[in-house]
């Protein structure tokens, strides 16, 4: 063989054929005696020549790569997206591992602690500064009309709450999403009290008063959309059904009021009458309104007893005569 | 049966009604924890490796989980599916890895993707570990129908990822 490739490098290149051929040429017959000779018949059980068994060939590794990383590199290059720990990427002497008896925890190297937890060396700082430079370019700026929460309330009343759920598994259906929330503030519809009242009725408990705010939440449909949709629905319907008026809604009497107004009882003429002229014109009718309704409606107590008394006391112009 | 056969029955066969307790042998109740704890040998030489030597209580104490994913989780989907494919995955990867993998096999799960990370003794060729790998992410990314990706961390020697000696 050394002959051989010393031949090699002398010779051109159609020679080598040649070379080789020979070679073959001379070594076969050689072998070919040997196959043929008789093979000894061994009585003794003298032991053959001992066959080595083929050893792996251990292939050169190659030192962590961490160690010859330059101090200044770009790290989101050399470890650009999320991936499992690995202690020759990564030129950090991180440990882990409980050890008693004061040893120091296990280093890095064939530790499978840190290649269980996650890690987000895939998002260092400068990582993140580059990828929301790179995603600015897809990105509206605010309304700089809609600079307080009045104004965002105003010009967008209604607001429409959904959850997208992830999950790690290989579906991204979760029958939790569907759920649609729409809120708005009553006072946004611009309701008289009659069509208010109607209203109120209608949602029932899912009117707030402290935040006057509606809640209409639908999950009663398998999609997102088609929630949405009938949430919508609900709304319109809500909103002119409170607005019309049944001939049976004509029907009702003071008796079925569930609030004493004033401006229509018997209260109210009977000032009318006394003074002869509107209950507008009337001084202090305005005080006597309030304090006759406050009377009916919270029931007598000596709050509101004491009220009505000085309203009339004023309306009538007693006041100093005791 | 008349009243006659019942009185030829001996004494000891007859059913005893207040002392029946007597019979039975009982003893004290053993509710030990056996699962996941290795005993000590007599000549203290078998090896642990990190996750062996700390007992199941351990977890997210001192060693954390192998399976990583949100099924188990309060209101999580599919957990039971989840269970089964990662048995299956540590079945296929422990036999397609023949005694090459030294540590538990990791899955940790994102979205619809599967990462199997371990640590891998240099037993075979890096031409054949590298097979290996391709093989196992693309049979497995076959039947799961999701991509797989096989994290590896390779060790040279199998004494490297012993922990102690019980």
């Amino acid at each position: 063989m050394m002959n051989l490739s010393r031949n090699i490098e002398r010779v051109p290149f159609r020679s080598i054929e040649k070379q080789l051929v020979a070679s073959y040429c001379n070594s076969s017959p050689q072998t070919q005696t040997k196959q043929e000779e008789f093979r000894a018949l061994n009585i003794r059980n003298v032991k053959d020549p001992f066959q080595t068994r083929r050893r792996l060939q251990k292939t050169a590794v190659f030192p962590p790569r961490a160690d010859q990383m330059p101090v200044d590199q770009d790290w989101g290059s050399v470890w650009p997206g999320p991936r499992s720990f690995h202690p020759a990427t990564v030129p950090l002497p991180v440990r882990q591992g409980f050890t008693e008896k004061g040893a120091p925890p296990p280093n890095k190297f064939n530790n499978a602690e840190l290649m269980k937890i996650p890690n987000f060396l895939h998002l260092t700082p400068p990582v993140i500064k580059r990828q929301c430079e790179a995603l600015k370019k897809f990105c509206t700026p605010w309304p700089k009309a809609l600079d307080n929460e009045d104004k965002i309330q105003k010009n967008f009343p209604i607001e429409v709450i959904s959850s997208d759920y992830c999950y790690s598994s290989p579906t991204i259906r979760d029958p939790m999403a569907r759920i649609i929330t729409v809120k708005f503030k009553l006072a946004s519809l611009k309701l008289d009290d009659r069509a208010r009242d109607k209203f109120l009725r209608l949602v029932g408990p899912r009117y707030n008063e402290e935040n006057d705010t509606v809640t209409i939440v639908t999950d009663r449909c398998p999609l997102k959309k088609q929630n949405y949709d009938y949430a919508m629905y609900l709304v319109t319907a809500l909103f002119h059904e409170s607005k019309k008026v049944e001939p049976w809604e004509e029907m009702k009497s003071e008796a079925d009021m569930e609030i004493y107004c004033w401006e229509n009882n018997a209260s109210k003429k009977n000032i009318e009458a006394l003074f002869g002229c509107k209950s507008e014109e009337i001084p202090n009718a305005a005080e006597y309104s309030e304090a006759v309704s406050h009377y009916m409606n919270e029931g007598e107590n000596d709050y509101t007893i004491s009220k009505y008394g000085e309203a009339v006391k004023k309306l009538l112009k007693l006041q100093g005569t005791n | 049966m008349n009243i006659t056969l019942i009185k030829t029955i001996p004494n000891i066969l007859k059913f005893p009604a207040a002392n029946s307790a007597r019979l039975l042998h009982l003893t004290a109740v053993s509710n030990k924890n056996q699962a996941g704890r290795y005993k000590n040998t007599p000549r203290k030489n078998f090896p642990l490796t990190y996750e062996m030597a700390n007992p199941p209580h351990q977890i997210a104490h001192r060693k954390s989980w192998n399976s990583w994913n949100t099924s188990n989780v309060e209101g999580g989907n599919r957990p039971s599916e989840t269970a089964v494919e990662d048995q299956f995955i540590r079945k296929f990867v422990q036999g397609t890895w023949h005694a090459l993998f030294v540590s538990e096999i990791i899955i940790k799960r994102q979205h619809n993707l599967i990462r199997i990370a371990g640590l891998v003794h240099r037993g075979v060729m890096p031409r054949k570990m590298y097979f290996l790998i391709g093989y196992t992410e693309e049979f497995l990314s076959f039947w799961l129908q999701c991509p797989i990706k096989m994290e590896l961390q390779s060790v040279a020697d199998k004494r490297h990822v012993v922990f102690k000696y019980v």
